[in-house]
């Protein structure tokens, strides 16, 4: 499609404003989960920083929302065909920004994952998860014809073998992790070659005891805790264990917000971040546990509608990558705070602190509300 | 699988949506199921595991009971004493960082810095204790260091009770009473293994010396304890829930009274530095329930800088001063009780029929010992002898001969049986700590040393208390009381029962006797007309010209000792011990008192004279009797 066409269309649909394709559930679910994790994050920090940094953290996300949503609105608004026109800079952009974080990121935890913009920390390896599935959709749809033969498969694991690898050195394992796990998606929902897809799904099992070795000792040690976590209950597994205590403390209705006594003595030490999980849990209980759940499902559910409705294969292959991605986190991090997966450090989608992470997961969503939009066929 | 192939414009395969949809159903159910099992099945399991983890038991701590005299003037208190802590997991990580927080600390506490970090660095213990690093320091100084909280993470100060001993007068002084009082000390390491099993913390004070060491159980009272909840770092947050309440230690009542102990201190005092003697003893009892009214040990040593936590230096003084201020030598050393002994002596001879009241033995200028070659015979203190005495007279004259033949006609096992009749040998069960047996005479003291039995010789000096027989002063005192009593031998007691807060007497307990003597009325009747013979007619006619109220009777005892000065004399132990009703009229004797005095070399009885002063203070009188002290130049 030439840029030509896709600038037309994008003038097309903002001039005829065809709202009646907008997804308004959607919307809903998405600032149902952004208001939980807004919550959330203030009952977090409301003992263990003091109730006045927890309200300025409150605040901040409070911002980054607003910056999400305006994203949201801006992308839905865009045709997102006119994105596949950019995709070879926009996968230029991915690389230079993820070695630019590489030689001069922030160092968080002992990672060099940010970068500080005008004092804002911010994370590039979240915008280049929304931006690489954009970039990987591009790619399928211009293989559709091809799309089962085993070309396809390597160019897109050649594509996105690249900026995971820089991710991983940063190290972050968690979005290494999800990079392979959208490529996976992606593939197997643009109908790559099954077996070819079992052969890569193989290998990438094959290649993780490699990658496992290659881990700092203590990134290691919190892998394994799930499989038993009392072997070192005040060590590398104290997280976990604790996570455990607090998800289970929670009971059926939970403590009560900003009383789960876990979360507010301190014993969940990253509450805000990658365990918010256990918070909920804690706090909201199973009832709570199952809200978030739910509204996850019905997230998914949507992005698969969308997938489904969607007009081309470029659209319904974004829809498939937001799609993995959510699906991928949402399962990883739940199951590692609940125990069933190893720690890897992988965000909650909406709920986990991040300013990095809710602007692009929103912008990516505003683009599958494009997908949406650009996909209704007036009948007329 | 390849409807995109056949139809390149069409969706993806629905077989693959479907697939999609399974999994995504699949993966949701696992963690719905997962939250079921964590947080409904096992919720209760891990409520309780985390309620385990972050809820510790604290004990609380019972106040220390404290000591009154027995007018119930205070003698050791609680006072809030101001220290400085640190908690290592909460100092700053960097070297540099923590080196200026300590800094910083050292500033305001007036603490050199190279002390803290010592302090600190030798804590071996887990990082979220509180380390004391600065104990007593100014309430200014705690002020001071909480006031700037903010910029000293990890520093924290604390006021704790700490023990403070107080004279008569009220004012903090520790030397007057402290080994009767003793001090309270930090518990051991390797004491805790043991303690800590009882209740014991690691930072937890025992009793050291005296009451404290004696009626630890008693002033230490039980630790409650409560449930605690903690945060991640370690601190208490809020009590759950107490499970026992603390019982505060009993408040004890001495039987001594501090002002009785402050007279016998200051005449003892004035004996000693008048004779240029180094070391001295006084205790005063009622002799009718053994009650112990004063008891002073000198030189002594002040308890109140053990209770603050006493230097090295300090302590290594103590330690090594020759004449031992530590121990308590009113009860802890034994001493040839010399001439005070013949009570003994002549107790036994009548009871067991070696002599009658009446009957007169010889005296000698020097008394031939039977069985010895001739001439080996033992002086009498008088050179010339005395001339026929009945045992009383022989007594209020001090006769050695008379009481050389006393001995040697009652023989070993009858003079020994006798002595410990009379508490003699044995620890009269003081409740003060590290008293002394003392040694009696025997055939099994001499068979220690290598002999078959006893010489002759021996045994007759046992009879004037040399040579085979050492008491401590408390014994001698002891001794004469049950004498003076009627022949009940009273537990010496130091404490006299249990007080209120405020130092009134709710609890008494009851004096208790050792035995009853086996002597007859009659018998003891005789040796206290003896007793007061030597001060009416006898051997210390001086103080029988005091104008005491009521009654007075003693006996004085000298026991030659140690090493001849360059002068050629012998540094001898003077003893004087005497009692006395001490009320106008009365006939029971309830005063009863002894002094001993360490290797004197000058003229006269030391001890006589710190008693004749000490009555003299103690009865408010007019009359001063003392005797100038002349070095004795033979």
């Amino acid at each position: 499609m030439s840029t030509a066409g896709a600038t037309a269309t994008f003038v097309e649909v903002a001039k005829s404003r065809r709202w009646r394709a907008f997804d308004w559930q959607l919307l809903l679910y998405l600032l149902l989960l952004v208001g939980f994790g807004v919550v959330m994050g203030y009952s977090a920090n409301y003992q263990s920083i003091g109730g006045e940094s927890g309200l300025s953290q409150t605040v901040k996300t409070l911002i980054w929302t607003s910056i999400g949503l305006t994203l949201f609105f801006v992308a839905a608004n865009i045709d997102y065909h006119w994105l596949q026109t950019f995709a070879t800079p926009i996968y230029l952009a991915v690389l230079a920004l993820l070695i630019a974080t590489g030689l001069i990121g922030t160092n968080l935890f002992g990672a060099q994952m940010s970068i500080s913009v005008a004092g804002i920390d911010f994370q590039f390896s979240e915008i280049s998860k929304v931006l690489m599935i954009v970039v990987l959709a591009a790619f399928l749809a211009s293989r559709r014809e091809r799309i089962g033969r085993l070309s396809t498969i390597v160019g897109a694991g050649l594509l996105m073998a690249l900026p995971t690898y820089l991710v991983y050195r940063q190290p972050d394992l968690g979005t290494a992790l999800v990079f392979v796990a959208i490529l996976l998606g992606m593939l197997f929902m643009s109908g790559a070659g099954i077996g070819w897809l079992a052969l890569l799904g193989g290998a990438t099992v094959a290649v993780a005891p490699i990658a496992v070795a290659a881990l700092a000792d203590y990134q290691r040690q919190r892998l394994f805790c799930f499989l038993d976590p009392s072997a070192d209950p005040q060590g590398a597994c104290y997280q976990v264990v604790q996570a455990l205590n607090a998800v289970g403390s929670g009971g059926v209705l939970g403590q009560g917000l900003t009383a789960g006594r876990q979360n507010q003595l301190g014993f969940l030490p990253v509450q805000s971040t990658d365990f918010i999980f256990t918070v909920v849990a804690e706090e909201l209980g199973f009832i709570g546990g199952m809200i978030l759940l739910s509204l996850f499902a019905l997230l998914i559910w949507r992005v698969v509608s969308v997938g489904w409705g969607a007009r081309d294969a470029f659209g319904a292959n974004i829809a498939a990558g937001l799609g993995s991605l959510l699906l991928f986190q949402i399962t990883v991090n739940i199951g590692m705070v609940t125990g069933i997966m190893p720690v890897t450090g992988i965000p909650l989608p909406f709920i986990t602190y991040g300013g990095s992470s809710m602007i692009s997961l929103l912008f990516g969503m505003g683009l599958l509300q494009s997908v949406r939009v650009h996909s209704w066929k007036p009948t007329f | 699988m390849s409807g995109f192939e056949a139809s390149p414009a069409a969706r993806p395969s629905r077989a693959r949506f479907i697939a999609a949809a399974v999994i995504a159903t699949l993966l949701f159910g696992v963690l719905a199921a997962r939250l079921f099992q964590l947080q409904v099945v096992d919720g209760a399991r891990y409520a309780a595991q985390a309620v385990a983890a972050r809820t510790i038991e604290m004990p609380i701590r019972a106040p220390r009971g404290l000591i009154f005299d027995r007018e119930g003037r205070p003698l050791a208190v609680n006072t809030p004493s101001w220290t400085l802590f640190a908690r290592p997991a909460d100092l700053p990580t960097g070297e540099a960082d923590r080196r200026s927080v300590l800094a910083r600390a050292s500033l305001l506490s007036g603490i050199g810095l190279v002390t803290l970090q010592e302090r600190l660095g030798a804590f071996s213990g887990s990082p979220f204790e509180l380390v004391p690093i600065g104990p007593e320091i100014s309430r200014d100084a705690a002020l001071l260091v909480a006031e700037a909280a903010d910029q000293l993470p990890g520093i924290s100060v604390a006021a704790e009770p700490r023990r403070s001993y107080l004279d008569d007068t009220g004012a903090r002084e520790g030397e007057l009473l402290a080994h009767l009082v003793g001090y309270t000390g930090p518990v051991s390491r390797s004491e805790l293994k043991e303690l800590s099993a009882a209740g014991y913390l690691p930072d937890d004070v025992i009793g050291r010396d005296g009451v404290e060491a004696t009626y630890e159980k008693e002033l230490r009272g039980t630790y409650g304890s409560e449930l605690l909840e903690r945060d991640a770092g370690g601190r208490p947050v809020k009590v759950l829930k107490r499970l026992s309440e603390p019982i505060p230690g009993k408040n004890l009542m001495l039987t001594i009274d501090s002002r009785i102990q402050r007279i016998a201190t200051e005449t003892l005092k004035w004996g000693l530095e008048a004779a240029g003697v180094a070391q001295g003893v006084t205790i005063v009892m009622n002799p009718q329930t053994g009650e112990i009214l004063a008891m002073v040990s000198l030189p002594t040593y002040d308890n109140d800088k053990f209770a603050a936590g006493i230097s090295a230096a300090d302590y290594a003084a103590y330690l090594n001063d020759p004449t031992r201020p530590l121990r308590n030598h009113a009860i802890s050393d034994i001493y040839p009780p010399g001439s005070t002994f013949k009570l003994v002596t002549g107790l036994a001879a009548l009871e067991e029929g070696v002599t009658t009241v009446a009957q007169r033995w010889p005296t000698y200028g020097c008394y031939q010992i039977p069985d010895a070659p001739a001439g080996q015979c033992l002086f009498d203190w008088n050179h010339r002898g005395f001339g026929p005495l009945s045992i009383v007279d022989a007594y209020a004259k001090s006769s050695d001969t008379f009481f050389y033949q006393m001995a040697v006609g009652l023989g070993v096992e009858r003079l020994g049986g006798w002595a410990e009749e009379l508490g003699f040998g044995a620890k009269s069960g003081v409740r003060l700590p590290t008293e002394a047996a003392g040694t009696v005479i025997s055939k099994a003291w001499a068979q220690a040393q290598g002999r078959p039995d006893v010489f002759t010789g021996e045994l007759a000096m046992a009879g004037i208390g040399q040579n085979a027989i050492a008491v401590t002063p408390l014994q001698l005192l002891n001794a004469y009381a049950a004498v003076a009593n009627g022949g009940h031998l009273m537990r010496p007691m130091i404490v006299r029962g249990e007080t209120d807060a405020d130092g009134n007497l709710v609890r008494e307990y009851s004096p208790e006797v050792i035995r009853e003597l086996t002597a007859s009325q009659a018998d003891l009747h005789t040796m206290r007309i003896g007793a007061r013979e030597v001060v009416t007619t006898g051997h210390a006619t001086n103080i029988g010209t005091l104008r005491v109220p009521g009654a007075l009777s003693g006996k004085t005892g000298t026991a030659e000792f140690g090493t001849p000065t360059s002068q050629g004399v012998l540094p001898f132990h003077s003893w004087f011990v005497a009692y006395l009703p001490s009320k106008a009229g009365a006939t029971d004797a309830d005063l009863a008192i002894v002094t001993f005095t360490y290797s004197a070399v000058v003229r006269g009885n030391v001890s006589l004279e710190v008693i004749k002063y000490f009555f003299q203070q103690y009865f408010n009188l007019d009359q001063d009797l003392r005797r100038e002290f002349q070095v004795n130049a033979n």
